[in-house]
């Protein structure tokens, strides 16, 4: 669980965090979408209004960029694909490929925009609270049929409360095994079935157990959710947001 | 089917994407590429629950990451993830497990239908992972092959190896409640 709390929500009273989670989540997803269209002066632009979002959010720059490590090496990774992979201007020649000047170009134009996503994503996540983002999608879901959006609610706060419980549990049969001598082993299914096989059945042993308390509860989907505000605040945020993808697309 | 199984169900598609989303950390490290367990639960989802419920957990599990929770690989989350680089292969999960669920079902859970259901399912996720890469980075289709999807394909073998005995081993654990009960309507 120390990964997972590691991207969480991260309590304050910022502008950001005191925003309707709705306003917050059409935000994201309409600054995703133009952002994926976005040119050079529409990227800078879109750079410094995330540099003060997440200045607002308060996360220190270090501890983002320790988080999105993984995220960077796979950019570099289509940085350099591209570069070697487009026709046009030639920078660096080897023997089995050529680094092209418009490679370079369009490489870091792609990167520049995934990257813009991602750092908008957490800047929503460090803001809004699990419960609030739950309720949120939960009140975009109720119009569209065939959808319980009560059931599913429900069963995001049930993951939730899984996941730690399944890393206690794989730690423990890990830890078990390497006392064993498992590292002997070299075959992958080997390992693969020995430590799937007792997580699976030990988590699904648990989750039986909480099956069980939720009917001894007599649990029923009708709850009742936090309550989601908006004020005069989130429209004013949402002019700001709609302009911003206006220009993003025109430019 | 009645409200208790129904809530058993419910229970166990949870705990399933819960799987799926420690899949994401979860990795066994053999060789240079580490082998990631995510996609080995998506295909136990399908092999264990059925189509309908196995499409439920995985849907459960995007909408978690959808909404922002950090369950998707490499530790993010968050709707922009749909429109990254591996958005395709997050939808194609959906499809998948329900192509798996479907075939698993209908032929009656025997082995070699197991593994052609889940090669199946590899193949849709797959389809949709390349493709929807393929236009974010504007690739050509070799380049995209390489880099998408050869370097993860023993991984995916040795995953179907390992999906089947694990199945083979739940099916009894999952299976007992739902006949109690249907023993207990027919007794009303």
């Amino acid at each position: 669980m120390d990964e997972l709390t590691a991207f969480g929500f991260y309590p304050a009273g910022s502008l950001l965090h005191r925003l309707d989670a709705r306003f917050k989540l059409v935000f994201l997803v309409s600054i995703s979408i133009a952002g994926l269209r976005a040119e050079w002066l529409a990227l800078v632009t879109l750079t410094v209004f995330a540099g003060i979002v997440l200045l607002v959010s308060r996360r220190s720059l270090f501890s983002i960029l320790i988080e999105i490590r993984y995220f960077i090496v796979f950019l570099l990774l289509i940085c350099f694909v591209r570069s070697i992979s487009t026709q046009g201007t030639c920078l660096i020649k080897t023997m089995f490929f050529s680094i092209t000047q418009e490679g370079i170009r369009d490489g870091i134009l792609i990167s520049w925009r995934l990257l813009l996503v991602v750092l908008f994503g957490m800047a929503f996540i460090a803001t809004t609270r699990p419960s609030d983002i739950r309720a949120g999608v939960a009140w975009f879901l109720k119009p569209l049929p065939f959808i319980p959006h009560k059931k599913v609610a429900t069963m995001i706060g049930l993951v939730v409360r899984f996941v730690p419980v399944i890393f206690n549990q794989a730690r423990e049969t890990a830890n078990a095994q390497k006392a064993r001598g498992i590292e002997n082993r070299k075959n992958p299914v080997y390992r693969l079935v020995r430590l799937g096989l007792p997580l699976v059945r030990r988590t699904f042993e648990n989750a039986d157990k909480l099956a069980l308390a939720m009917e001894a509860r007599c649990y029923s989907e009708n709850r009742s959710d936090p309550d989601l505000s908006s004020g005069v605040h989130d429209w004013f945020a949402a002019v700001v947001v709609f302009f911003l993808c206006v220009f993003t697309i025109v430019l | 089917m009645n409200s208790a199984s129904q809530m058993h169900m419910m229970v166990y598609a949870s705990l399933l994407a819960a799987l799926t989303a420690a899949g994401a950390y979860l990795a066994i490290p053999i060789g240079p590429v580490p082998i990631v367990l995510q996609n080995l639960f998506i295909m136990l989802a399908g092999l264990l629950l059925g189509s309908r419920w196995a499409m439920a957990s995985v849907g459960v599990y995007l909408l978690a990451g959808a909404c922002g929770l950090p369950v998707f690989a490499g530790g993010t989350g968050g709707i922009g993830k749909f429109l990254g680089p591996t958005g395709g292969y997050l939808l194609g999960f959906l499809p998948a497990a329900f192509f798996i669920g479907m075939i698993s079902e209908r032929t009656g859970h025997r082995v070699v239908f197991d593994i052609l259901a889940m090669i199946g399912g590899t193949l849709i996720i797959y389809i949709f992972g390349i493709a929807w890469l393929m236009v974010v980075t504007g690739m050509s289709l070799v380049k995209t092959l390489a880099v998408g999807m050869f370097p993860f394909l023993i991984g995916d073998g040795l995953k179907i190896a390992a999906a089947v005995p694990v199945a083979r081993a739940l099916r009894p654990v999952i299976k007992p409640k739902g006949r109690e009960e249907c023993v207990i309507n027919q007794t009303k």
